[in-house]
Protein backbone atom coordinates (compact mmCIF):
# COMPACT_ATOMS: atom_id res chain seq x y z
CA UNK A 1 0.00 0.00 0.00
CA UNK A 2 1.62 3.24 -1.14
CA UNK A 3 0.67 6.90 -1.08
CA UNK A 4 0.92 9.24 -4.03
CA UNK A 5 -0.15 12.73 -4.98
CA UNK A 6 -2.10 13.03 -8.21
CA UNK A 7 -4.17 15.56 -10.09
CA UNK A 8 -7.36 15.67 -12.10
CA UNK A 9 -6.00 16.63 -15.50
CA UNK A 10 -9.12 16.33 -17.69
CA UNK A 11 -12.83 15.51 -17.55
CA UNK A 12 -14.70 14.23 -20.60
CA UNK A 13 -18.31 13.47 -21.44
CA UNK A 14 -18.69 11.69 -24.75
CA UNK A 15 -22.02 10.68 -26.25
CA UNK A 16 -23.46 7.62 -24.57
CA UNK A 17 -20.76 7.47 -21.96
CA UNK A 18 -20.48 8.35 -18.31
CA UNK A 19 -18.42 11.31 -17.19
CA UNK A 20 -14.83 10.16 -17.11
CA UNK A 21 -11.90 11.72 -15.37
CA UNK A 22 -8.23 11.57 -16.29
CA UNK A 23 -5.89 11.23 -13.34
CA UNK A 24 -2.29 12.37 -13.67
CA UNK A 25 -0.20 10.23 -11.35
CA UNK A 26 2.99 8.20 -11.14
CA UNK A 27 3.01 4.93 -13.07
CA UNK A 28 3.12 2.94 -9.85
CA UNK A 29 -0.27 4.29 -8.80
CA UNK A 30 -2.17 3.07 -11.86
CA UNK A 31 -4.46 0.19 -10.91
CA UNK A 32 -4.48 -2.94 -13.03
CA UNK A 33 -7.80 -4.19 -14.35
CA UNK A 34 -10.13 -4.82 -11.40
CA UNK A 35 -7.88 -3.19 -8.83
CA UNK A 36 -8.75 0.22 -7.41
CA UNK A 37 -7.03 3.38 -6.24
CA UNK A 38 -8.40 5.28 -3.26
CA UNK A 39 -8.58 8.99 -4.11
CA UNK A 40 -9.42 11.97 -1.90
CA UNK A 41 -9.55 15.66 -2.73
CA UNK A 42 -6.52 16.94 -0.83
CA UNK A 43 -8.03 20.38 -0.25
CA UNK A 44 -11.69 19.59 0.32
CA UNK A 45 -12.54 17.80 3.54
CA UNK A 46 -16.25 18.02 2.69
CA UNK A 47 -15.65 14.81 0.77
CA UNK A 48 -15.42 12.89 4.00
CA UNK A 49 -14.20 9.61 2.52
CA UNK A 50 -11.98 8.62 -0.36
CA UNK A 51 -13.39 7.34 -3.66
CA UNK A 52 -12.31 4.04 -5.25
CA UNK A 53 -11.19 4.65 -8.83
CA UNK A 54 -10.96 1.90 -11.45
CA UNK A 55 -8.95 2.33 -14.64
CA UNK A 56 -10.83 2.53 -17.95
CA UNK A 57 -7.72 3.05 -20.04
CA UNK A 58 -4.15 4.00 -19.44
CA UNK A 59 -3.02 7.38 -20.72
CA UNK A 60 0.07 9.51 -20.87
CA UNK A 61 1.31 9.94 -17.26
CA UNK A 62 -1.79 8.48 -15.71
CA UNK A 63 -5.12 6.84 -16.52
CA UNK A 64 -8.76 7.48 -17.29
CA UNK A 65 -10.93 6.50 -14.34
CA UNK A 66 -14.35 4.96 -14.12
CA UNK A 67 -17.19 6.73 -12.39
CA UNK A 68 -18.47 7.57 -9.95
CA UNK A 69 -16.31 10.41 -8.70
CA UNK A 70 -17.32 13.55 -6.75
CA UNK A 71 -18.89 16.32 -8.83
CA UNK A 72 -16.68 18.81 -6.99
CA UNK A 73 -13.61 17.51 -8.82
CA UNK A 74 -12.44 19.80 -11.60
CA UNK A 75 -9.31 19.85 -13.74
CA UNK A 76 -6.51 20.86 -11.42
CA UNK A 77 -7.95 19.26 -8.29
CA UNK A 78 -5.11 17.80 -6.25
CA UNK A 79 -5.72 14.25 -5.08
CA UNK A 80 -4.29 12.15 -2.28
CA UNK A 81 -3.98 8.65 -3.69
CA UNK A 82 -3.55 5.31 -1.94
CA UNK A 83 -2.98 2.07 -3.75
CA UNK A 84 -3.30 0.30 -6.05
CA UNK A 85 -5.44 -1.80 -3.75
CA UNK A 86 -7.04 -5.22 -3.82
CA UNK A 87 -6.92 -8.10 -6.27
CA UNK A 88 -7.79 -7.57 -9.92
CA UNK A 89 -8.75 -9.91 -12.77
CA UNK A 90 -6.32 -12.68 -13.65
CA UNK A 91 -7.19 -13.98 -17.10
CA UNK A 92 -5.86 -17.28 -18.45
CA UNK A 93 -3.07 -16.91 -21.03
CA UNK A 94 -4.74 -19.17 -23.58
CA UNK A 95 -8.06 -17.34 -23.47
CA UNK A 96 -10.09 -17.83 -26.68
CA UNK A 97 -13.63 -16.73 -25.82
CA UNK A 98 -14.26 -14.20 -23.05
CA UNK A 99 -17.75 -13.80 -21.66
CA UNK A 100 -18.45 -10.52 -19.86
CA UNK A 101 -21.40 -9.72 -17.60
CA UNK A 102 -22.15 -6.20 -16.35
CA UNK A 103 -24.94 -5.94 -13.77
CA UNK A 104 -23.86 -2.68 -12.10
CA UNK A 105 -24.59 0.93 -12.99
CA UNK A 106 -21.81 1.07 -15.60
CA UNK A 107 -19.73 -1.12 -17.85
CA UNK A 108 -16.70 1.10 -17.26
CA UNK A 109 -14.94 -1.16 -14.77
CA UNK A 110 -14.69 -3.82 -17.50
CA UNK A 111 -13.40 -1.44 -20.17
CA UNK A 112 -9.71 -2.10 -19.60
CA UNK A 113 -10.43 -5.80 -19.97
CA UNK A 114 -12.41 -5.17 -23.17
CA UNK A 115 -9.70 -3.04 -24.74
CA UNK A 116 -7.01 -5.53 -23.81
CA UNK A 117 -8.90 -8.51 -25.18
CA UNK A 118 -9.81 -6.59 -28.36
CA UNK A 119 -6.09 -6.41 -29.16
CA UNK A 120 -5.91 -10.20 -29.26
CA UNK A 121 -7.63 -12.59 -31.67
CA UNK A 122 -9.95 -13.83 -28.95
CA UNK A 123 -13.73 -13.56 -29.20
CA UNK A 124 -15.60 -11.44 -26.69
CA UNK A 125 -19.27 -11.20 -25.73
CA UNK A 126 -20.84 -8.79 -23.26
CA UNK A 127 -24.17 -9.48 -21.55
CA UNK A 128 -25.79 -6.45 -20.02
CA UNK A 129 -28.99 -4.40 -19.89
CA UNK A 130 -27.09 -1.10 -19.65
CA UNK A 131 -27.10 1.65 -22.26
CA UNK A 132 -23.66 1.36 -23.71
CA UNK A 133 -20.98 3.72 -25.02
CA UNK A 134 -19.09 3.12 -28.26
CA UNK A 135 -17.32 -0.18 -27.84
CA UNK A 136 -14.79 -2.11 -29.94
CA UNK A 137 -16.41 -3.82 -32.93
CA UNK A 138 -14.89 -7.12 -31.87
CA UNK A 139 -17.33 -7.14 -28.97
CA UNK A 140 -20.74 -8.75 -29.38
CA UNK A 141 -23.42 -7.47 -27.03
CA UNK A 142 -26.54 -9.24 -25.80
CA UNK A 143 -29.13 -8.61 -23.07
CA UNK A 144 -28.70 -10.34 -19.75
CA UNK A 145 -31.72 -12.54 -20.42
CA UNK A 146 -29.84 -14.32 -23.21
CA UNK A 147 -26.99 -15.29 -20.94
CA UNK A 148 -28.64 -18.58 -20.05
CA UNK A 149 -28.46 -19.85 -23.63
CA UNK A 150 -24.83 -18.85 -24.05
CA UNK A 151 -23.22 -20.45 -21.04
CA UNK A 152 -21.40 -23.06 -23.14
CA UNK A 153 -19.71 -20.45 -25.34
CA UNK A 154 -17.05 -18.73 -23.18
CA UNK A 155 -13.97 -20.45 -21.86
CA UNK A 156 -13.68 -17.75 -19.19
CA UNK A 157 -16.13 -15.28 -17.70
CA UNK A 158 -15.55 -11.90 -16.04
CA UNK A 159 -18.47 -10.37 -14.20
CA UNK A 160 -19.14 -6.98 -12.59
CA UNK A 161 -21.90 -7.39 -10.00
CA UNK A 162 -23.04 -5.12 -7.17
CA UNK A 163 -23.03 -6.94 -3.83
CA UNK A 164 -26.76 -6.38 -3.42
CA UNK A 165 -27.42 -8.13 -6.75
CA UNK A 166 -25.32 -11.23 -6.04
CA UNK A 167 -28.51 -12.99 -4.94
CA UNK A 168 -29.90 -12.55 -8.48
CA UNK A 169 -26.88 -14.02 -10.20
CA UNK A 170 -28.03 -17.63 -10.16
CA UNK A 171 -31.29 -16.62 -11.85
CA UNK A 172 -29.48 -14.48 -14.42
CA UNK A 173 -27.21 -17.37 -15.30
CA UNK A 174 -30.08 -19.84 -15.24
CA UNK A 175 -28.33 -22.13 -12.80
CA UNK A 176 -30.06 -24.11 -10.10
CA UNK A 177 -28.57 -24.25 -6.62
CA UNK A 178 -25.64 -26.64 -6.47
CA UNK A 179 -24.69 -26.29 -10.13
CA UNK A 180 -21.81 -24.14 -11.34
CA UNK A 181 -20.66 -22.51 -14.54
CA UNK A 182 -19.05 -24.74 -17.16
CA UNK A 183 -16.01 -22.45 -17.30
CA UNK A 184 -13.84 -20.60 -14.75
CA UNK A 185 -15.23 -17.20 -13.76
CA UNK A 186 -14.12 -14.18 -11.76
CA UNK A 187 -16.43 -11.52 -10.36
CA UNK A 188 -15.70 -7.90 -9.51
CA UNK A 189 -17.98 -7.23 -6.53
CA UNK A 190 -18.97 -3.58 -6.23
CA UNK A 191 -20.09 -2.11 -2.93
CA UNK A 192 -19.05 0.86 -0.80
CA UNK A 193 -15.57 0.27 0.62
CA UNK A 194 -15.27 3.09 3.18
CA UNK A 195 -12.10 1.98 4.97
CA UNK A 196 -10.32 0.61 1.88
CA UNK A 197 -8.83 -2.17 3.97
CA UNK A 198 -7.22 0.12 6.52
CA UNK A 199 -9.53 -1.01 9.32
CA UNK A 200 -11.16 -4.26 8.24
CA UNK A 201 -14.33 -2.46 9.27
CA UNK A 202 -16.61 -5.06 7.70
CA UNK A 203 -18.81 -2.69 5.73
CA UNK A 204 -17.91 -4.48 2.49
CA UNK A 205 -18.05 -8.06 3.78
CA UNK A 206 -19.21 -10.73 1.36
CA UNK A 207 -20.08 -14.33 2.27
CA UNK A 208 -17.66 -16.91 0.89
CA UNK A 209 -17.30 -20.66 1.15
CA UNK A 210 -14.56 -20.05 3.73
CA UNK A 211 -16.30 -17.52 5.93
CA UNK A 212 -16.64 -13.81 5.30
CA UNK A 213 -14.31 -12.03 2.91
CA UNK A 214 -13.72 -8.30 2.55
CA UNK A 215 -14.18 -6.72 -0.86
CA UNK A 216 -11.63 -4.02 0.04
CA UNK A 217 -8.69 -6.34 0.59
CA UNK A 218 -9.65 -9.90 -0.44
CA UNK A 219 -11.33 -8.56 -3.61
CA UNK A 220 -12.74 -6.64 -5.29
CA UNK A 221 -12.24 -9.47 -7.82
CA UNK A 222 -12.97 -12.98 -6.53
CA UNK A 223 -13.09 -16.43 -8.05
CA UNK A 224 -16.84 -16.74 -8.48
CA UNK A 225 -16.90 -20.23 -7.03
CA UNK A 226 -15.12 -19.05 -3.87
CA UNK A 227 -18.19 -16.97 -2.95
CA UNK A 228 -21.60 -18.01 -1.75
CA UNK A 229 -24.07 -16.91 -4.43
CA UNK B 1 0.69 5.52 30.09
CA UNK B 2 0.28 4.17 33.62
CA UNK B 3 -2.86 3.02 35.33
CA UNK B 4 -3.52 6.19 37.27
CA UNK B 5 -1.65 8.64 35.13
CA UNK B 6 -3.42 8.72 31.80
CA UNK B 7 -1.20 10.75 29.50
CA UNK B 8 -1.19 10.46 25.73
CA UNK B 9 1.68 12.15 23.98
CA UNK B 10 0.74 13.41 21.46
CA UNK B 11 -2.93 13.56 22.52
CA UNK B 12 -4.19 11.83 19.37
CA UNK B 13 -5.28 8.25 18.80
CA UNK B 14 -7.60 6.32 16.54
CA UNK B 15 -11.14 5.41 17.52
CA UNK B 16 -11.88 1.72 17.89
CA UNK B 17 -12.74 0.18 14.55
CA UNK B 18 -10.73 2.62 12.45
CA UNK B 19 -7.25 1.10 12.17
CA UNK B 20 -7.70 -2.63 12.56
CA UNK B 21 -6.57 -5.05 15.25
CA UNK B 22 -2.88 -4.13 15.46
CA UNK B 23 -0.58 -1.25 14.55
CA UNK B 24 0.39 -2.17 11.00
CA UNK B 25 3.96 -1.01 10.67
CA UNK B 26 3.81 -1.64 6.91
CA UNK B 27 0.66 0.42 6.49
CA UNK B 28 0.16 4.12 5.96
CA UNK B 29 -0.01 5.36 9.54
CA UNK B 30 2.78 7.51 10.90
CA UNK B 31 2.82 5.92 14.35
CA UNK B 32 5.12 8.53 15.81
CA UNK B 33 2.24 10.99 15.45
CA UNK B 34 -0.19 8.94 17.53
CA UNK B 35 -0.24 8.75 21.33
CA UNK B 36 -1.95 5.35 21.42
CA UNK B 37 -3.51 2.67 19.25
CA UNK B 38 -6.98 1.30 19.98
CA UNK B 39 -7.88 -2.08 18.52
CA UNK B 40 -11.04 -2.89 16.63
CA UNK B 41 -13.78 -4.05 19.01
CA UNK B 42 -13.15 -7.58 20.27
CA UNK B 43 -15.86 -9.86 21.67
CA UNK B 44 -15.47 -13.12 23.57
CA UNK B 45 -17.08 -15.10 20.75
CA UNK B 46 -16.84 -14.39 17.00
CA UNK B 47 -19.19 -11.81 15.48
CA UNK B 48 -20.17 -11.86 11.81
CA UNK B 49 -20.83 -8.74 9.72
CA UNK B 50 -24.30 -7.22 9.91
CA UNK B 51 -26.80 -8.26 7.26
CA UNK B 52 -28.24 -5.83 4.76
CA UNK B 53 -27.10 -2.30 4.05
CA UNK B 54 -24.00 -1.40 6.04
CA UNK B 55 -23.02 2.00 4.64
CA UNK B 56 -24.96 5.12 3.72
CA UNK B 57 -23.42 8.48 2.88
CA UNK B 58 -25.21 11.72 3.71
CA UNK B 59 -24.24 15.38 3.57
CA UNK B 60 -21.38 15.93 5.99
CA UNK B 61 -20.90 12.32 6.96
CA UNK B 62 -21.93 8.72 6.68
CA UNK B 63 -23.65 5.95 8.58
CA UNK B 64 -22.00 2.61 9.30
CA UNK B 65 -23.75 -0.54 10.44
CA UNK B 66 -21.10 -3.24 10.43
CA UNK B 67 -21.97 -5.35 13.46
CA UNK B 68 -18.35 -4.97 14.66
CA UNK B 69 -17.26 -8.23 13.03
CA UNK B 70 -14.31 -9.91 14.70
CA UNK B 71 -13.01 -13.47 14.95
CA UNK B 72 -13.49 -13.64 18.71
CA UNK B 73 -11.17 -13.03 21.64
CA UNK B 74 -9.05 -16.19 21.38
CA UNK B 75 -8.44 -15.76 17.64
CA UNK B 76 -7.60 -12.08 18.06
CA UNK B 77 -5.01 -12.94 20.68
CA UNK B 78 -3.56 -15.72 18.57
CA UNK B 79 -3.32 -13.59 15.44
CA UNK B 80 -2.44 -10.16 16.80
CA UNK B 81 -1.04 -10.22 20.34
CA UNK B 82 2.46 -10.70 18.98
CA UNK B 83 2.14 -7.40 17.12
CA UNK B 84 0.97 -5.61 20.25
CA UNK B 85 4.18 -6.40 22.12
CA UNK B 86 6.21 -4.83 19.31
CA UNK B 87 4.01 -1.78 18.94
CA UNK B 88 5.70 1.62 18.71
CA UNK B 89 2.76 3.17 20.62
CA UNK B 90 0.72 2.03 23.66
CA UNK B 91 -1.96 -0.50 22.68
CA UNK B 92 -5.44 -0.25 24.17
CA UNK B 93 -7.70 -3.22 23.54
CA UNK B 94 -11.36 -2.37 22.95
CA UNK B 95 -13.68 -5.00 24.42
CA UNK B 96 -17.31 -5.67 23.65
CA UNK B 97 -19.16 -7.68 26.25
CA UNK B 98 -22.67 -8.94 26.66
CA UNK B 99 -22.22 -8.82 30.43
CA UNK B 100 -19.82 -8.51 33.32
CA UNK B 101 -18.64 -12.12 33.18
CA UNK B 102 -17.44 -11.82 29.60
CA UNK B 103 -15.69 -8.51 30.24
CA UNK B 104 -14.02 -9.82 33.41
CA UNK B 105 -12.83 -12.96 31.64
CA UNK B 106 -11.25 -11.03 28.78
CA UNK B 107 -9.80 -8.33 31.04
CA UNK B 108 -8.07 -10.82 33.33
CA UNK B 109 -6.55 -12.63 30.38
CA UNK B 110 -5.29 -9.37 28.85
CA UNK B 111 -3.50 -8.47 32.06
CA UNK B 112 -1.09 -11.28 31.22
CA UNK B 113 -0.54 -10.26 27.59
CA UNK B 114 2.62 -8.32 26.86
CA UNK B 115 2.15 -4.99 25.13
CA UNK B 116 -1.36 -4.20 26.33
CA UNK B 117 -1.40 -0.79 28.02
CA UNK B 118 -5.09 -0.38 28.73
CA UNK B 119 -8.65 -1.38 28.03
CA UNK B 120 -11.51 0.48 26.43
CA UNK B 121 -14.91 -1.01 27.15
CA UNK B 122 -17.77 -0.49 24.70
CA UNK B 123 -21.19 0.07 26.23
CA UNK B 124 -24.49 -0.66 24.50
CA UNK B 125 -26.59 2.39 23.71
CA UNK B 126 -29.36 1.55 26.19
CA UNK B 127 -27.12 0.63 29.14
CA UNK B 128 -28.16 1.83 32.58
CA UNK B 129 -25.81 3.61 34.97
CA UNK B 130 -25.79 0.45 37.09
CA UNK B 131 -24.69 -1.61 34.10
CA UNK B 132 -21.93 0.89 33.29
CA UNK B 133 -20.67 0.70 36.87
CA UNK B 134 -20.80 -3.10 36.85
CA UNK B 135 -18.92 -3.33 33.54
CA UNK B 136 -16.30 -0.88 34.81
CA UNK B 137 -15.75 -2.92 37.95
CA UNK B 138 -15.58 -6.13 35.94
CA UNK B 139 -12.89 -4.69 33.69
CA UNK B 140 -10.89 -3.03 36.48
CA UNK B 141 -7.76 -4.77 37.62
CA UNK B 142 -4.18 -4.13 36.68
CA UNK B 143 -4.88 -2.16 33.50
CA UNK B 144 -6.37 1.33 33.20
CA UNK B 145 -9.95 1.24 31.96
CA UNK B 146 -11.56 3.75 29.61
CA UNK B 147 -15.33 3.44 29.33
CA UNK B 148 -16.64 4.27 25.87
CA UNK B 149 -20.11 5.67 26.46
CA UNK B 150 -22.93 6.33 24.01
CA UNK B 151 -22.34 9.96 23.05
CA UNK B 152 -25.97 10.96 23.46
CA UNK B 153 -26.08 9.62 27.06
CA UNK B 154 -22.48 10.23 28.08
CA UNK B 155 -23.24 12.95 30.64
CA UNK B 156 -25.86 10.75 32.28
CA UNK B 157 -23.55 7.73 32.52
CA UNK B 158 -20.08 9.19 33.05
CA UNK B 159 -20.15 9.58 36.83
CA UNK B 160 -21.08 5.92 37.27
CA UNK B 161 -18.06 4.93 35.19
CA UNK B 162 -15.59 7.15 37.01
CA UNK B 163 -16.88 6.26 40.47
CA UNK B 164 -16.56 2.58 39.60
CA UNK B 165 -12.90 3.01 38.71
CA UNK B 166 -12.60 4.13 35.09
CA UNK B 167 -9.69 6.47 34.47
CA UNK B 168 -11.54 8.27 31.67
CA UNK B 169 -14.52 8.10 29.39
CA UNK B 170 -14.54 8.25 25.62
CA UNK B 171 -17.42 8.90 23.26
CA UNK B 172 -18.95 6.32 20.96
CA UNK B 173 -20.27 7.53 17.63
CA UNK B 174 -23.90 8.66 17.96
CA UNK B 175 -26.57 6.50 16.39
CA UNK B 176 -28.96 7.51 13.67
CA UNK B 177 -31.16 6.29 10.85
CA UNK B 178 -30.89 6.90 7.13
CA UNK B 179 -32.98 5.65 4.25
CA UNK B 180 -31.24 3.38 1.79
CA UNK B 181 -31.66 3.53 -1.98
CA UNK B 182 -34.11 0.64 -1.86
CA UNK B 183 -36.28 2.54 0.64
CA UNK B 184 -35.39 0.55 3.73
CA UNK B 185 -34.39 2.39 6.89
CA UNK B 186 -30.89 1.64 8.14
CA UNK B 187 -29.76 2.18 11.72
CA UNK B 188 -26.13 2.68 12.56
CA UNK B 189 -23.32 4.80 13.88
CA UNK B 190 -22.80 8.29 12.47
CA UNK B 191 -19.45 9.69 11.43
CA UNK B 192 -18.13 12.76 9.69
CA UNK B 193 -17.65 16.47 10.37
CA UNK B 194 -21.42 16.98 10.69
CA UNK B 195 -21.41 15.47 14.20
CA UNK B 196 -18.55 17.61 15.54
CA UNK B 197 -20.82 20.20 17.23
CA UNK B 198 -22.70 17.45 19.07
CA UNK B 199 -19.45 15.83 20.19
CA UNK B 200 -17.92 19.13 21.23
CA UNK B 201 -20.95 19.93 23.36
CA UNK B 202 -20.66 16.59 25.17
CA UNK B 203 -16.95 17.07 25.80
CA UNK B 204 -17.64 20.53 27.17
CA UNK B 205 -20.36 19.25 29.50
CA UNK B 206 -18.31 16.29 30.70
CA UNK B 207 -15.18 18.29 31.43
CA UNK B 208 -17.27 20.89 33.27
CA UNK B 209 -18.27 18.03 35.56
CA UNK B 210 -14.62 17.13 36.07
CA UNK B 211 -14.85 13.90 34.05
CA UNK B 212 -11.59 12.94 32.30
CA UNK B 213 -12.77 12.75 28.72
CA UNK B 214 -11.30 11.58 25.45
CA UNK B 215 -13.08 13.54 22.73
CA UNK B 216 -14.27 11.85 19.57
CA UNK B 217 -16.57 12.52 16.67
CA UNK B 218 -16.13 14.49 13.47
CA UNK B 219 -12.54 15.58 13.98
CA UNK B 220 -11.10 16.29 10.54
CA UNK B 221 -8.86 19.35 10.93
CA UNK B 222 -6.32 20.94 13.22
CA UNK B 223 -9.03 23.41 14.27
CA UNK B 224 -11.40 20.59 15.21
CA UNK B 225 -8.71 18.91 17.29
CA UNK B 226 -7.76 22.15 18.99
CA UNK B 227 -11.40 22.89 19.79
CA UNK B 228 -11.74 19.52 21.52
CA UNK B 229 -8.58 20.03 23.54
CA UNK B 230 -9.58 23.60 24.43
CA UNK B 231 -12.94 22.27 25.62
CA UNK B 232 -10.99 20.15 28.07
CA UNK B 233 -10.52 16.79 26.35
CA UNK B 234 -7.36 15.07 27.52
CA UNK B 235 -6.94 13.56 24.05
CA UNK B 236 -8.90 13.03 20.85
CA UNK B 237 -9.86 9.98 18.84
CA UNK B 238 -9.90 10.08 15.04
CA UNK B 239 -12.24 8.04 12.89
CA UNK B 240 -13.12 8.54 9.21
CA UNK B 241 -10.28 10.99 8.66
CA UNK B 242 -7.90 8.04 8.91
CA UNK B 243 -9.59 6.46 5.88
CA UNK B 244 -8.87 9.37 3.57
CA UNK B 245 -5.85 9.15 1.34
CA UNK B 246 -3.74 11.57 3.33
CA UNK B 247 -4.52 10.00 6.70
CA UNK B 248 -4.40 12.55 9.47
CA UNK B 249 -1.91 14.91 7.86
CA UNK B 250 -4.53 17.69 8.01
CA UNK B 251 -4.13 17.65 11.79
CA UNK B 252 -0.39 18.22 11.76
Amino acid sequence: MARYTGRVSEIRLEAGRDMEVRIACPAGAIPSVGQYLLASDADNLDDVLGVPLFAIEKSHHGFWAAPLYPITWTPGTTLDLVGPLGHGFDLPHNLQRLGLVAMGETVSRLMLLIHRTAQTKGGMTLFTDLTLPMLPTALEIYPLASMKEALDWPDFMALDVPLRRMVELRDVLGLSYGTGLPCPAQVLVTTPIPCAGIAQCGACAVPSRRGWKLVCEDGPVFELNSLKW
Amino acid sequence: MTKNDLVFEPPIMNAAGCLGFFPDLHGMTDWGRLGAFITNPVSLTPRTPARGCRFQAYAGGYLLHTGYPNPGFSQVLRRHAGHWSGSPVPVIVHLLGRGTEEIAKMARRLETVEGVSGLEIGVVSDASAEMVAALTQAASGELPVIMQLPMERSVELASAAIQAGAVAVSLAAPRGITQAQEGEFVQGRLYGPAILPLALRKVHELTQLGIPTIGAGGIYTQEHKNAMLTAGALAVQLDGLLWRGAGFSSLL
